[in-house]
């Protein structure tokens, strides 16, 4: 396990050597999810939501993901006010944890179903 | 009562039912600043609690608001009135007060108001504190270790403010007064759990539990020990002798262990919580102890907080392995999460009282220079709030203002107390002072007076 600690307000990504996560928001909640899509690893974090919120459409090849798996499937996190510790699943701390701001698309809608 | 008038009291206007149980003659404040004798009286200020609006329950950032002040000194009432109480002087001249506060009639408001102030005083810890994904035990292991080796790591910044006092002392009595609350009813939360059958989780918790009543052995009982601590300072030993000097984050903690003890849905939260604070109370004890033997010498009876630097290192460890590990591998993945919660809303809930309770103490420590600011301040003054005329007598009362406020003396003298037993601050006419937004004080008229309260406007 590798720790993440972040500030919800400056950072929604999280790398640590070839993988990627970003910050999924749903239903008022934020999730830490891989940002890797299960049909062929496409960034996930680039698709968009579909206008009934409950999925995340992968701009490789469209799979529909729905926020109920990546919320499952989500790293474990704890949240306290805007600060979030996330224990990311890989690294055993070998690598560096790099956090960023990117604009995530997946928490906006833009795709009809 | 008839279960028809119990319907009704809980379809009433939770304003009015607040009012109602505030007016109730065991709350009604009378000119005393400390309760003694009497655990029953616990004055809830009827007078202005009509300022509050119930049906909004607080933000993280409102922790020290009027509002929840009194939500908190409410729920305390309801909570505290679920165990025994007798004073120590024997029950011979208050047993009307027992008997009404035990009575039904308290009881049926406390029951139809309690969801309604429970979540008024705490769901700002829904928004506050979140848990998601896949825990596992070894992971709910490291990062409990991560995060008391950090609390372990420092000071406790409350105390360290304390040192950094130009009167440390008047600092230390207050801290020892907030624990006061707690000291003097020690364990009565935890007791709630105790009964039921969960397996050797809960013969851990009784152990704990022993311990804290010094396994049997009044003399060794932790609130006896207590007592000599604050004895040994002066301080007054009835319970809730500093009713009006309790600051909202050390009731609301002592809330939260009720609150999560009241309703056994919430009792992964509770081991959570108590773990934590367990394992934390070692270095905090052991660092007051420190502190007061820097400001008292020999004078001071530090064997309570002894006795919790030693035994909590046991208690730390005992919660940690056998209570909070052994639910998560017994009850699995599900339960960790609420685990997680409960150690980090208490995490929360200690940081904002720490908080409060170095804004209380350097205000009260810097009176003089709040006086200057409010004549600073003063001259437009912001629009008036409110105008009173005191006599002395008249009944003490001690609150916050949720913004920062100036009080102006227009005639006559009245003391301003900050705290169980800091010095009062005499403030006569012409003299105002600023009150910072969620400082607690009272004022007490030493002649006939006239004062008011304006917002701070710089």
């Amino acid at each position: 396990m590798t720790v993440a600690v972040l500030d919800a307000r400056e950072h929604n990504t999280v790398f640590l050597g070839d993988d990627r996560y970003f910050v999924l928001e749903d239903e008022g909640r934020l999730f830490l999810v891989h940002d890797k899509c299960p049909h062929r690893g496409g960034p996930l974090s680039l698709g968009r939501r579909t206008p009934d919120d409950k999925r995340v459409v992968c701009p490789w090849h469209g799979s529909r993901i729905t926020c109920a798996y990546l919320r499952k499937t989500s790293v474990p996190m704890v949240r306290r006010g805007t600060e979030i510790t996330a224990y990311l699943p890989n690294g055993n701390g070998a690598h560096p944890v790099f956090l960023a701001k990117r604009r995530i698309l997946a928490n906006y809608e833009g795709v009809e179903q | 009562m008839a279960v028809a008038e119990a319907r009704a009291r809980r379809a009433a206007p939770l304003d009015d039912l607040v009012a109602e149980y505030a007016s109730h003659r065991l709350f009604r404040n009378a000119p005393d600043v400390h309760v003694l004798g009497n655990p029953y009286r616990r004055p809830l200020n009827a007078e202005t609690i009509g300022e509050i609006d119930f049906s909004r329950p607080i933000r993280e950032d409102q922790f020290s608001s009027y509002g929840s002040l009194t939500a908190n000194r409410i729920l305390l009432n309801f909570y505290e009135s679920e165990s025994i109480l007798l004073p120590a002087a024997g029950l011979a001249t208050q047993r009307k007060d027992f008997d009404a506060f035990y009575a039904d009639d308290l009881r049926e408001t406390a029951l139809a108001l309690r969801p309604e102030l429970e979540r008024y005083a705490f769901a700002f810890l829904d928004d506050s504190v979140d848990v998601a994904g896949t825990w596992t035990p070894e992971l709910l292991e490291q990062h409990f270790l991560r995060i008391v080796e950090e609390a372990d790591s420092t000071v406790t910044p409350g105390l360290q403010a304390i040192r950094e006092l130009a009167e440390p002392r008047d600092g230390a009595d207050m801290l020892l007064i907030q624990l006061a609350l707690d000291g003097l009813t020690e364990a009565s939360a935890m007791a709630r759990n105790l009964g039921g059958s969960y397996g050797p989780e809960q013969s851990e918790l009784f152990k704990i539990f022993i311990d804290e009543f010094g396994a049997g052995v009044f003399e060794a009982k932790h609130s006896t020990i207590f007592e000599k601590l604050i004895a040994s300072r002066g301080l007054k030993t009835d319970v809730h002798a500093y009713w009006h000097f309790y600051l909202t984050g050390s009731i609301a903690i002592i809330n939260y262990f009720n609150y999560l003890t009241d309703d056994h849905r919430r009792f992964f939260r509770y081991a959570g919580a108590l773990t934590f604070a367990e394992w934390t109370f070692a270095k905090f004890f052991t660092d007051l102890a420190t502190i007061l033997r820097e400001l008292f010498g020999d004078a001071v009876d530090t064997h309570y907080c002894d006795e919790h630097g030693h035994i909590d290192l046991h208690h730390g460890r005992m919660t940690f392995e056998n209570l909070l590990l052994g639910l998560a591998r017994k009850h699995g993945d599900e339960v960790i999460p609420e685990l997680v919660r409960g150690v980090e809303e208490i995490r929360l809930l200690a940081r904002l009282t720490d908080e409060e309770f170095i804004r209380q103490i350097r205000w009260a420590d810097e009176l003089p220079r709040y006086a200057e600011e409010a004549r600073r301040l003063d001259d437009p003054a912001g629009a008036v709030v409110e105008t009173a005329q005191v006599e002395p007598g008249h009944p003490f009362a001690t609150r916050t203002f949720d913004e920062a406020t100036v009080v102006s003396v227009a005639a006559g003298e009245v003391d301003l107390l900050v705290g169980g037993e800091n010095p009062a601050f005499p403030l006569r006419e012409g003299d105002s002072i600023l009150v910072p937004a969620g400082c607690l004080h009272g004022l007490r008229a030493k002649t006939h007076a006239e004062w008011s309260r304006s917002t701070a406007e710089a």
